[in-house]
């Protein structure tokens, strides 16, 4: 449905901008399309006969001109060219990232600069040294144990992105480039702008290595690009696809044998919070969860809370507080009407289950104790926190904290076992290292799903090294070989 | 429980209608709406996914009072000039699926005096069956009644099947989770080429599980085209647009949230927030512009439809 007029008013103005960079030296696209990307309108070449081979073709080509390149060189590259891209990312280019994105300039800056901490170059040597014992092995052979070993990314690497998270796609190009792997990269809708930018700002500073990366947003899942994405998925060595179960199940149900798939699947954030031990774990539980507009696979949805009832109401009354501070100073972006309608369609339900049942506890910006109602249309839907047994939780997102009163930390890996599945970040607040270890608490969330177990204040940006649902970030990229001679 | 939820929403006791604060649809899928011992219990179709796999649950004290709420108007949009009609429901059987509000209002029109023979052709697991339909539609004029979903299944698995001429068509609901979604100018469009019943013999009806009366956007054999069309309850129900931010009311032209008064639904909730846009006119009606547009921005965070799939919930 097309937006009504009152309310697409309520929408910044829809920036226009170029989906797209390919390779140098190849032929000028003869037609254009342009799509809605986030609440931006996006202009990409329409792929014609002959495209998908000859970009795979040149970045190949590219590829091989990178063989050459230390890895060192490239990191250095790749992480002086990231933080010039963010350094100058001046308001003009904010609001365009932003609109992309559809979250607001403040949260947009709030997020490429977390982002961007993990493509410094220490984050990047952090990154390198983490994987490889001795990173010379992405160069040449280099003696191990006895042997000799050799790491190498593949021929040209595709990246499928999903969502709206700005960033997402620029750190899949930076992982890819760094294994010497040239990439075109499908961002995500809301992730065209940033990555584009980086393309270009990476092409003007390192044509050689600038001619590995390529852009191209095309809309995920859209028929018109079956034989496109077919096509590439032939061509190209691997894909690495972020998205739900739905665009994974299309990509490999598509992608021939011989090409390799990284899957990175939509993600789940908890915390574990002993409210007692972490006074002002509140502060840390609100930004979790509001960071990204809780768009990302790190954000926290569901909080854990060690005690009674009353002890967990009374921390929802703290971060109820906190929301409301996050709130002025990291406002959501306007949003649309179907945004609108979840919101209140979620609260008008839960205070239905509140009056009928009392098991449900809610916190939203008319209701707050310091009240904060949205003071223009633009600052809906605000936020929510609601308190419920754990059969009521549903990750709806839009800055919805779900806090569960839990007893003990087994009555919290009781409640975590079932999501098993699509469990990722856990954040702790009150957890002491010598609890965590004695009591065997990390061993068992590892054991339930959890891949990546920190502090409730460093859930929102993992560093470059993270073990990325799971995986090494670089090391699922590449393939190794070993010489041994007698 | 409603009394309890005013006193929540900052209103102990209303004193207009507008006051009373209205009850959201999705409510429907967490909480026993109705009385205890209900006559019907009423389930949506399952199809909407927010939230996500649960199915809406409203319970209905008495099945008269739905017929008769539902009767006048269906008449009054579906039935003028007709002598004799065969009905052909593309709507599921009643006696089959007892708890689809649609399935049980097409009984009702199926036991209408001015009705010769009432054909059942869908089913729910097996979609339209079109022999049923070829079958039904030889002979007198037809009163196809239809999901718009199952028109557009039946459209597409016949060229063509032209229907007796007088022949009338209620068409209803949208393509909620389907895949197939047109929109209803494509669709009449279609009804025309593929049946032969023109524009002015297709009326779109407006109901929800949640609700007892239905608003039609025209009577069928005088339907003007659809930019003309308002749709309208029976005059016991209210309407309201309101704005999707603030969910104040909003004045007649403006779109906003649907909001529906409706006294029919007595024995359960009367005041109903929708996730329905549509503006009201300034002679009671209103111009339906479809569900609000656009999901919860998602990034690689799991969005609720997934999350009940793998959490194994119903």
């Amino acid at each position: 449905m097309t937006e009504p007029a009152h309310l697409g008013a309520r929408l910044p103005d829809a920036p226009r901008l170029d989906g797209w960079l390919w390779p140098p030296g190849l032929p000028v696209p003869e037609s254009f399309v342009e799509t809605r990307a986030g609440h931006a309108q996006v202009r990409g070449p329409a792929p014609g006969p002959g495209c998908a081979e000859a970009l795979v073709s040149s970045l190949r080509a590219a590829g091989r001109r990178l063989a050459d390149r230390p890895v060192r060189q490239i990191s250095a590259t790749l992480a002086a060219v990231a933080g010039d891209l963010v350094r100058q990312l001046d308001d003009h280019a904010l609001e365009e990232v932003a609109a992309n994105a559809a979250l607001s300039p403040a949260m947009t800056r709030e997020v490429v600069e977390g982002i961007a901490e993990s493509w410094t170059p220490d984050a990047l040597d952090r990154l390198l040294r983490a994987e490889f014992p001795d990173v010379r092995a992405l160069d040449g052979f280099v003696l191990e144990d006895g042997r000799a070993v050799r790491a190498a990314g593949p021929g040209t690497t595709l990246h499928f992105g999903s969502g709206t998270v700005p960033g997402v796609t620029v750190t899949s190009m930076i992982r890819a480039l760094l294994v010497k792997s040239p990439i075109l990269a499908k961002p995500g809708a809301g992730d065209v702008a940033l990555t584009v930018r980086f393309a270009r700002a990476l092409r003007a500073a390192d044509p050689v290595l600038g001619a590995g990366a390529a852009v191209h947003y095309w809309p995920g899942g859209d028929p018109a690009h079956d034989d496109w994405e077919r096509a590439l998925l032939r061509l190209v060595d691997q894909a690495v696809v972020y998205g739900a179960d739905a665009t994974i199940e299309s990509v490999r149900a598509r992608a021939p044998a011989s090409t390799r798939l990284v899957e990175h699947a939509l993600r789940l954030g908890v915390a574990v919070v002993d409210p007692a031990r972490a006074p002002g774990s509140a502060a840390h539980g609100a930004r979790a969860a509001a960071l990204y507009d809780q768009r990302g696979c790190v954000s926290t949805h569901l909080f854990l809370l060690l005690g009674d009832r009353d002890q967990a109401a009374r921390w929802c009354d703290e971060l109820a507080d906190r929301f409301a501070s996050l709130h002025r100073t990291l406002p959501f972006a306007p949003v649309g009407t179907g945004t609108l309608s979840a919101v209140h369609q979620l609260r008008g339900r839960l205070a239905l289950k509140k009056a009928a049942s009392g098991t449900v506890e809610l916190w939203t910006p008319r209701d707050s104790p310091t009240p904060e109602a949205p003071r223009t249309d633009l600052d809906a839907p605000g936020w929510t926190v609601v308190l419920a047994p754990i059969e009521e939780f549903e990750p709806i997102g839009a800055r919805t904290a779900w806090v569960v009163p839990t007893p003990d930390l087994n009555g919290c890996l009781e409640t975590l076992a079932p999501l098993a599945p699509v469990l990722q970040s856990v954040g702790l607040a009150g957890i002491p290292e010598e609890r965590l270890d004695e009591s065997g608490f990390a061993e068992a969330l590892f054991t339930v799903g959890a891949t990546r177990i920190v502090p409730l204040s460093d859930v929102p940006f993992p560093g470059a090294e993270w073990l990325h649902d799971g995986a090494r970030p670089l090391g699922e990229l590449v393939r190794w070989a070993e010489a041994r001679r007698r | 429980m409603l009394r309890r939820y005013w006193e929540q929403s900052g209103c102990r006791s209303p004193a207009c209608w507008e006051e009373v604060p209205p009850v959201p649809t999705a409510a429907f899928k967490d909480v026993s709406i109705g009385p205890d011992a209900p006559e019907a219990v009423f389930r949506t179709s399952g199809t909407t996914i927010k939230p996500a796999g649960r199915r809406g649950e409203h319970r209905v004290a008495s099945l008269a009072l739905y017929r008769t709420a539902s009767r006048r108007n269906y008449r009054r949009h579906l039935f003028p000039g007709v002598a004799s009609v065969r009905v052909v429901s593309l709507v599921p059987n009643p006696t089959a699926l007892p708890e689809s509000s649609l399935g049980t209002m097409a009984g009702f029109i199926s036991r209408e005096p001015e009705v010769s023979v009432a054909a059942w052709a869908f089913d729910p697991e097996r979609g339209v069956d079109v022999e049923v339909v070829r079958r039904a539609v030889a002979g007198e004029p037809v009163l196809l009644l239809a999901t718009a979903f199952a028109l557009v299944q039946l459209l597409d698995a016949i060229e063509e099947l032209r229907l007796p001429t007088g022949s009338r068509i209620m068409e209803t609901g949208g393509f909620k989770g389907r895949t197939a979604a047109v929109d209803r100018e494509t669709l009449y469009q279609r009804i025309g080429t593929v049946l032969g019943v023109p524009e002015s013999h297709v009326v779109n009806e407006y109901g929800m599980t949640e609700m007892l009366s239905q608003a039609y956007d025209a009577v069928a054999g005088a339907a003007p085209p659809l930019p003309a069309r308002v749709h309208r309850f029976p005059p016991w129900v209210r309407t309201r647009a309101l704005d999707p931010a603030s969910l104040a009311p909003l004045p007649p032209g403006r779109p906003g949230l649907l909001s529906h008064f409706d006294l029919a639904n007595a024995g359960s909730v009367c005041h109903l927030l929708t996730e329905d846009m549509g503006a009201t006119t300034s002679n009671g009606g209103f111009r339906f512009l479809g569900r609000a547009a656009g999901a919860v921005l998602r990034g690689c965070s799991l969005p609720a439809e997934s999350f009940i799939r793998t959490a194994g919930r119903p």
